[in-house]
Formats: structure tokens, C-alpha cells, sequence
């Protein structure tokens, strides 16, 4: 008896030292204002956790923003984010000229512009690029950005020209009223001369080729052209004897004039163009090295880069070093010698590496949930609004969702507010485009909270019983599953809004959790019932990336269009004053919110740390970097003792309005 | 001897190919592509993909490039890591889950053998009940627990070691990751080695060997010991071959650049060149790895002859 007391007594005291070890590594938390050890390295060399391992680091393939963010310290474009609010910033462009009607942009490069190995960087060097982007050759997923370009989505669909043997002429879009290929006629298409007064040198051949009336296109793909044709007769009747000649890459709207004026002309107005342009599947890559090495080129041995960094060592899963380049245009502003970025993946381990001073930022969407209530207050924890949205589609297809009371009363009886507060990191959001990121756009006015409305929405949309009131019997509840990857918070808000249907509408609806590669090949095939979550992260600093997810033929996943609202958002994108286009932007949403394809649910959040020594660097909307700005402050009174301060001062508001 | 072996060679090869095809046929019911995401991208571009990596061929013309590549020693290209082909990738992380996998290995068998051999020659005593009781603990927690309570207390409590990342060998980040690996087949062998050595004391031959008044060492060293880790034996085949090829909860904690953390995204990523050629060099291995695992019980134990 006494034996086995004192062994008793020996366990528990093992098991209380153990459990006072960890409960001490907590504790530590009490006072604390910042995560662990704050302590710079000495000398400008940043560390950086940038998330799953890079796919490639040729800057026209990766596209997450783990990718995007190491192609920010290697590569530059004709415009940089800019480090507060990502607004484009001139980098090798040094300034710009649209035309009347936003189609067609004349860019004037720096001349000291230069890659890594001292050549300088040119207008062919963007032309080439450029095309490439759009080549379906790469095959890049960020192709996409660059189909405003004039024959670019035509080139890189592997469409052909339709001529005439006989006489060599072309068939003309306009000839053809049907949509095929780039039929939307471009309102500068008149002619392509230049107005009087502008440098002849402007005036090229090229030039009159764009702006002749636009060619017809027709995909490379058999049975795309067949089904193209059969669509339309007339077509199909003028396509007879003719040969196909197969777009090439100078055909698109890009052109170097000389070696320091690029001109792109557009197939449709896009006043936000320039806005796309920092984007890294614009940002300059070196023609000589990748026809030399292929796909090889950008590894250590072969890469020559256009970025404020150059590569220095890449072992994949471990490492990424890039140094100073020191030919950099503006080396002499470029603070940090060296950065270093660690891949990651999990969350824990970044936040260990972290508080144990290892690295001295990580990127967005680290701090793991259930970590939120202890981080939070911290003032290394950068917490800003973010250029991304939640949502979920409905399923507009299929009944019962079909019907937009139904929709209408579904999103209705989701209170967002409460919803953004369970959530800690978010902001609520009623409306589709997500708030506080777009100075000036006037914000269209969602459908509150409203579960009393909702339930009589349903009851006109025939769910009703004698009295005529909502009956949840009624209701198919069967036809409708919340859809959703289980990954992330996704399944705890699944729960809830599960609850509050529930609870609001007395509606039991299942939940149905599919892995994420199975989910995201389902959603734009309509594939799931009623109800699927979803997001949207910016391409660019506009609200129309958010708008144009429902112009006809967008990527969305609920299966809804308009020619209305695609009339308005053409309307809103040939008006070139900024405060007149927003508005009808805003009209746009509103038509969008009143139809209620999809229930928004916020604003997202950014979600990451960064030691109190590293200076120059923001929370900004897509937590994108541009590193040559970042640098270690050793003066600790220089220090970020909080968020840092986010707006811009006068020189730079300058600075990027030349 | 060697007919054995050479039998158990030629029947690796049909094996390999039989768990490829039937992984090959596994991806292809998996829904979803490599190149789908949370971005939706135009179906044009997805043409693209698929034009350039050769997935709009039919599948027998898919099936036979990936066999011919296999026969040829060459898995192709990675799909999620455009431009690293997958032999590449191999040579690259294997000797990184090499080294973490056979560091563990060998200090787990140092101190499981050590462990059990005490506690089995001093069965019942505190001895037997501490190593046994810890070899229970061992088992019991896994290592994303273990993982994690060892970084707390090593990294971020007493700022000893680094909480993660691979530094090369020898090294002090690979200390951790080392516990956190070795902990439970530690506590496996020891477990094991007792319970054949507690079989082996007991038998006819042990007497004989004691009465024909041998030493008390040399009859454990002598004889003991080689009857009693015969069950260790037969448990390392297997278990080393899994060792060396990644173990993916450890790399993914530490953050370590093997095989087990590519294999891991390889699957999420639907990267099937990349799956074909970690499953066909791993399935060698594991086949490999058991025919040595024979071929040692024919030094090991006397009593058997092939």
C-alpha cells in the first residue's frame, strides 16, 4: 500500500512538473506586447515564410501568392504595387498616355532600366513578354489578365484569321453580327491614325492594323470552330473556300516602337488596365535565356532577372535566397542585401519559427484560428482589411434556387454582423465588391438582416400553408446542400450557417464537406445543390475584377448572367472619368445584389506577423511586397509599435501620380 | 541461396508495375486536376494545360508513355513543378529522409535493444517496469504530439534548438526531428527484443547452453541475443524502407525538404508523373528492403536454410 502510494506520489509529481513546463512556455504570454523574440539580425538580411513551395519561379507560370510574392523581389514590370495600397506605381515605365477612350495605352520606358547582367531593359523586351504571357505554348493560368489585349485571347486560344485565297482579304467581325471571337467592336477602331500635333514616330504601319475593323477569329480547337459555325449560318456559308491562318504572336496588340515606347492597344476600353500592369505575368523576363534553357532558365545557374533581387541559391522545399541586384535601375534605394524565404506549409511551424525569432515576417493567412484570441492584441499582428471577399453561390440553375426570392430570402436571414464578429478577423459584408479598399467607389446597399421578410419572400415563392405563411415543410430542404472543402475554417462556418437556417428559417439543411481538388472542379460545373462557398481574391486594384465575375462567360460558380448588367459594366468602362465609371460600377453591383446570385458574407482579413524591425513593409490589400522598400531598423526607437502607419505621405501620394 | 534471391528479384519487377497501374488507375477516379484551383481559369487556358502536358491524348496513350517511362528508368516531368522532372525530385529529397530516417532508426534500435535486453534479463524488476512503461508512452503518443511538446519546450521555452528546418547532417535541427521520429519505434524494439528474449530464456537450448557451463555473457551474446531479435529483424525490413522514403508528419512539422512532404503534395496536387515515380521507387524499396530482411534470418538464425 505504502509502495504504491509513493510511486502514485512520483507520477504526479512528474506529471505536474511536465504539465507546469508547458503551462510556463504559455504564461509567457501575460505581459508580453510582441511574439516571442525581438531581436534584428544584424545585418539587412529580411527571412520570410512565403508559404507552400514555389511552383516555378519563372514569373509568367506560378500563380498563388506564395509564387507571387518571391517573382516581387526577382522581376519588374512596366508599374510596381505600391507597398501602402497597391495602387500601380510607375517602376520601368516612367510615365504613360491613354488614348480617348482607354483602349490603346503608349508606355514610356526608362532608360536605365536593366537586367541582372547590365543589358538594358527595352520596349522588345515588354513586347516579348507580353506575347509570351499569352502564348498558348506556356499555358499560363494568368493568360487571362492579358485578354484585354487585342487578339490576346484569340492567340491564345490558338484561334486563325479567316482569309480569302483569292483576294487576300480577311473576314471582318462586323460582317458576322453573332459573337465570334473579338466581335465587340472597339470604339477607336475608326481609324489608326495618329491626331495632329503627335510624334509621326507614333504613326506605324502596326498601328493601321489595329485599328482596321476587326478580324474574325475562330478557335484552332475542331470542334469549338464546328460548334462556332453552326451557331452561325452566315458564317458558316463565307467560311467555305477560305484558308485559316493561324494567329501569331505579333499579331496581338502590342508593339515596341522604339526602344523606349511600348504601345498596347486593347480590344475593348479599359480604363483599369494600367491597374492589371504590376501584376508578375507582366513583369519583364529575359528573351535570350529562356529560348536558350526552356523551361530550365530561372534556376541559379541560368537566371537573369529584371527585379530590384537577383537569384542566389534555390534548393526547393528548403530555401530561396535572392541578393541585390546590382544593376538594379534604383539599386541605390534598395535597403535589404538579401532576403530569404522559407516554404512553409504549416501554420504551426511558422508561427514556432516565429516566436523563436527565426524568420521576421510570414505571409498572409498564417496565424491559425484557434491562435486569434491570443495574437490578436499583439502588436506585431497585422490586421487590415483585405482586396478578397466570402461568399456563397447559389446554385441559380436548379430549382429551388432558381428563384431569386429564394435566393433573396436565404441571404436575408444570415445576420452578417454577428457573423463577422464569431469570426473574429473579418468585416461583414453585404455587397459583393468587399469595403474599405477602393477609395471612392460608392457602395451599393446590400438586403440586411431580415429573417421576417425572408420567411415572407418564401412564402411567395409558394412555400406557404393555408394562411398563406411560410411553411418550412413545404420547402424542398433535400434539394439544397451546404457545399463546402473542409479545409480552414470552412467547415465551422458551414455549421453555423447551417444553424442559422435553422434557427431563422426552421430549415434543416445538409451539410456536404468534399475534398478541395474534387470541390473546385465541381463548383463552375454546377455540380452541387442549392448552396457552395466561395471566394474571390483581386487581380488588380479595381472593383471591376470583383464585378466582372459575372459578365457572361466569367469564371463564376453559380451559373447566373445578364446582358443587362454586362451592357452596364461596358457602359461604366468606356466612361473615363473615374468618379462617373465608379458610379455606374456601383450600379452595376446593385442590379447584381437585387438578382442575388451569390450571398456575400465579408470582407476578409489580412492575417499575419511581422517583427517590430521591419520597416517599409504593410498589411496592404493583397499583402503584397515590394521588397526594395522593406528594410531592418536597428534603432529601436524607429521601431513599429503597432500597425504601421498606413497612409501615404505627400511625397508619395507624388510619387505615384507622375 | 541465390536462386532465392534471384526469384524474389525477378518477381519485383511485375510487382512495381502491377501497384503503378493500379495508382495510375487510382488518380484517374480522383476527381479533380492539377491545374484547378480557387481561381477559376477560362476553359481555353485549361486546353492549353492539357495540350502541353499531353492529358487530351487518350487514356491508352497516356498509359503507355508513363509505363515506357517507367521501363526506361525516367518518371517525365512533374505537373505542379513545371521544368523538375521527377528523377530530379528523387535525388534531390532522398537523402535528406535518408539521413532523418535512418538516424532515427539506428537510435532507435541502440536504445530500444539495450532497453529491452535489460528489462528482459531483469524481467520484473523497476527496471523492466520504467523501460517498459516509457516504451508504453512511446507507442502511445504520436508524433504530431510529440513533435510539437518537444519544439515548446527545446526551441521556444529554452531556446536551445531550432523549432524547424533542415541544416544538413550533422547538424543541431536535425535533433528533434530525430526524437520525434525514433520515439516510437524506440519503444517498439525495446517491446519487442524483451518479448523474444523472455521466449528465448526459457528455451531448451539456453538450458543446454548453461549446463554445458558456458558464462552467463556468453550465453546471452551467443545465444540469446540471436534468437531474440529475430522479431526485430522481421519488423525492420519494412519499417526502414518506410523511414528512408519521408515520413510526412515529421517533415511537415519540421519543415523538412524530403520525399514525405513532395509525396504529400504530389497526392493533393493530383501531380500524377510525380505519384507514379514516388509509389514505384518507394514500392522497390519496400520490396527490396524485405528480401534483405530474408536473406539477413539465414545468418541470424541457424535453423534456417534456403
Amino acid at each position: 500500500m505504502s509502495k504504491l502510494s509513493a510511486q502514485r506520489i512520483r507520477l504526479g509529481l512528474l506529471l505536474t512538473a511536465l504539465a507546469s513546463m508547458i503551462a510556463g512556455c504559455t504564461a509567457l504570454g501575460k505581459n508580453e506586447v510582441f511574439f516571442g523574440k525581438v531581436t534584428p539580425p544584424p545585418a539587412q538580411v529580411m527571412r520570410y515564410v512565403s508559404g507552400s513551395e514555389t511552383e516555378s519561379l519563372d514569373n509568367q507560370v506560378g500563380s498563388g501568392n506564395n509564387d507571387i510574392r518571391i517573382y516581387m523581389a526577382l522581376s519588374e514590370g512596366l508599374f510596381e504595387y505600391d507597398p501602402k495600397d497597391m495602387s500601380p506605381m510607375p517602376a520601368i515605365a516612367e510615365r504613360y498616355e491613354p488614348n480617348k477612350d482607354s483602349s490603346e495605352f503608349v508606355f514610356h520606358l526608362r532608360e536605365n532600366a536593366r537586367w541582372s547582367n547590365n543589358e538594358p531593359i527595352t520596349a522588345q523586351d515588354f513586347a516579348y513578354t507580353f506575347r509570351r504571357a499569352l502564348s498558348p505554348e506556356l499555358a499560363s493560368r494568368n493568360a487571362y489578365l492579358a485578354y484585354y489585349i487585342k487578339y490576346g485571347q484569340a492567340y491564345n486560344s490558338d484561334s486563325s484569321f479567316v482569309r480569302d485565297p483569292q483576294t487576300g482579304q480577311f473576314l471582318l467581325a462586323k460582317d458576322f453580327a453573332a459573337p465570334v471571337g473579338a466581335a465587340k467592336e472597339s470604339e477607336a477602331a475608326a481609324n489608326g491614325s495618329i491626331p495632329a500635333g503627335e510624334d509621326p514616330a507614333l504613326d506605324t504601319p502596326f498601328h493601321h492594323f489595329m485599328h482596321e475593323p476587326d478580324r474574325v477569329t475562330l478557335s484552332g480547337d475542331k470542334k469549338e470552330r464546328e460548334a462556332a459555325l453552326a451557331a452561325n449560318p452566315k458564317l458558316k456559308e463565307a467560311v467555305k473556300g477560305k484558308e485559316f491562318v493561324p494567329i501569331k504572336p505579333e499579331d496581338i496588340g502590342v508593339e515596341a516602337i522604339d526602344d523606349h515606347t511600348l504601345r498596347v492597344t486593347l480590344s475593348q476600353s479599359a480604363p483599369f488596365f494600367v491597374k492589371l500592369l504590376p501584376h508578375t505575368v507582366f513583369r519583364a523576363v529575359p528573351r535570350k535565356v529562356i529560348e536558350q534553357y526552356k523551361d530550365a532558365w530561372a534556376t541559379p545557374d541560368h537566371m537573369i532577372s529584371s527585379g530590384a533581387f537577383r537569384l542566389k541559391t534555390w534548393k526547393p522545399y528548403d530555401k530561396i535566397v535572392v541578393e541585390r541586384n546590382p544593376y538594379y535601375w534604383d539599386a541605390a534605394n534598395v535597403h535589404l542585401d538579401e532576403i530569404v524565404f522559407y516554404p512553409v506549409q504549416d501554420a504551426i511551424t511558422v508561427m514556432n519559427m516565429y516566436k523563436a525569432g527565426e524568420i521576421d515576417a510570414m505571409a498572409n493567412h498564417q496565424v491559425p484560428g484557434s491562435w486569434l484570441d491570443r495574437i490578436r492584441p499583439l502588436r506585431d499582428y497585422m490586421d487590415a482589411p483585405e482586396a478578397g471577399n466570402e461568399y456563397y453561390d447559389f446554385n441559380t440553375k436548379k430549382p429551388p434556387m432558381d428563384n431569386k426570392l429564394v435566393r433573396k430570402a436565404f441571404n436575408m436571414s444570415i445576420n452578417k454582423v454577428e457573423y463577422a464578429q464569431w469570426r473574429k478577423i473579418i468585416r461583414p459584408l453585404l455587397t459583393f465588391v468587399p469595403g474599405e479598399i477602393f477609395p471612392g467607389y460608392p457602395a451599393p446597399k446590400g438586403d440586411e438582416f431580415n429573417p421576417e421578410k425572408a420567411k415572407q419572400l418564401l412564402a411567395q415563392a409558394g412555400y406557404k400553408d393555408d394562411q398563406g405563411n411560410f411553411d418550412p415543410k413545404k420547402f424542398p430542404a433535400n434539394q439544397v446542400e451546404i457545399t463546402y472543402n473542409p479545409d480552414g475554417s470552412n467547415q465551422p462556418i458551414a455549421e453555423y450557417l447551417q444553424a442559422k437556417w435553422k434557427q431563422n428559417l426552421g430549415l434543416t439543411l445538409p451539410l456536404k464537406a468534399m475534398e478541395w481538388r474534387s470541390f473546385v472542379s465541381a463548383r463552375p460545373k454546377l455540380e452541387y445543390k442549392g448552396i457552395a462557398r466561395d471566394a474571390w481574391g483581386a487581380d488588380y486594384m479595381d472593383p471591376f475584377t470583383f464585378l466582372n465575375l459575372f459578365y457572361t462567360g466569367g469564371e463564376n460558380g453559380c451559373g447566373w448572367s445578364s446582358p443587362k448588367y454586362d451592357a452596364m459594366l461596358d457602359e461604366a468602362n468606356r466612361t473615363l472619368d473615374p468618379v462617373k465609371r465608379y458610379d455606374l460600377l456601383a450600379k452595376a453591383e446593385a442590379f447584381l445584389l437585387d438578382e442575388q446570385p451569390v450571398m456575400p458574407l465579408a470582407t476578409t482579413a489580412t492575417n499575419w506577423m511581422k517583427k517590430p524591425y521591419v520597416k517599409g513593409m504593410y498589411p496592404n490589400p493583397g499583402s503584397l511586397h515590394a521588397w526594395k522598400f522593406i528594410y531592418i531598423e536597428h534603432d529601436q526607437s524607429k521601431w513599429d509599435n503597432g500597425m504601421p502607419d498606413m497612409k501615404k505621405t505627400d511625397a508619395e501620394s507624388v510619387a505615384a501620380n507622375r | 541461396m541465390l536462386n532465392f534471391i534471384i526469384r524474389r528479384l525477378v518477381v519485383i519487377f511485375p510487382m512495381v508495375l502491377i501497384v503503378v497501374t493500379l495508382t495510375w488507375g487510382l488518380i484517374r477516379l480522383a476527381p479533380g486536376n492539377f491545374y484547378t484551383g480557387e481561381k477559376r481559369i477560362p476553359p481555353a487556358i485549361q486546353e492549353n494545360i492539357k495540350r502541353k502536358y499531353g492529358l487530351d491524348k487518350p487514356w491508352y496513350v497516356q498509359y503507355g508513355r508513363m509505363m515506357g517511362n517507367i521501363v526506361r528508368g525516367d518518371f517525365g516531368t512533374s505537373l505542379s513543378y513545371p521544368g523538375q522532372s521527377v528523377n530530379q525530385i528523387l535525388a534531390r529529397t532522398l537523402p535528406v529522409s535518408a539521413t532523418l530516417g535512418l538516424t532515427a532508426y539506428l537510435l532507435a534500435l541502440v536504445i530500444g535493444l539495450v532497453a529491452g535486453t535489460l528489462a528482459a534479463l531483469r524481467q520484473n524488476s523497476r527496471l523492466d517496469y520504467a523501460s517498459m512503461g516509457l516504451a508504453m508512452l512511446g507507442i502511445s503518443m504520436p508524433n504530431f504530439v510529440l513533435g510539437p511538446l518537444l519544439v515548446l519546450i527545446f526551441s521556444l521555452t529554452l531556446y536551445w534548438l531550432p523549432p524547424a528546418r533542415w541544416e544538413g547532417f550533422p547538424s543541431r535541427s536535425i535533433i528533434l526531428p530525430v526524437i520525434t521520429l525514433s520515439a516510437i519505434y524506440m519503444a517498439y524494439i525495446a517491446r519487442l527484443t524483451r518479448s523474444g528474449m523472455l521466449e528465448v530464456l526459457r528455451s531448451d537450448y539456453v538450458r543446454t547452453a548453461r549446463a554445458k557451463g558456458l558464462s552467463e555473457t556468453q550465453v546471452i551474446l551467443r545465444h540469446v541475443m540471436r534468437g531474440g531479435i529475430m522479431p526485430v529483424v522481421s519488423f525492420t525490413g519494412p519499417v526502414l524502407a518506410l523511414l528512408i522514403t519521408g515520413t510526412v508528419v515529421v517533415e511537415r512539422i519540421f519543415a523538412l525538404p524530403g520525399l514525405g512532404n513532395y509525396f504529400l503534395n504530389a497526392n493533393l496536387a493530383r501531380d500524377e508523373p510525380l505519384i507514379i515515380g514516388i509509389v514505384a521507387f518507394i514500392s522497390i524499396i519496400i520490396l527490396v528492403f524485405n528480401l534483405l530482411v530474408d536473406i539477413s534470418y539465414a545468418f541470424i538464425d541457424p535453423r534456417i536454410r534456403y
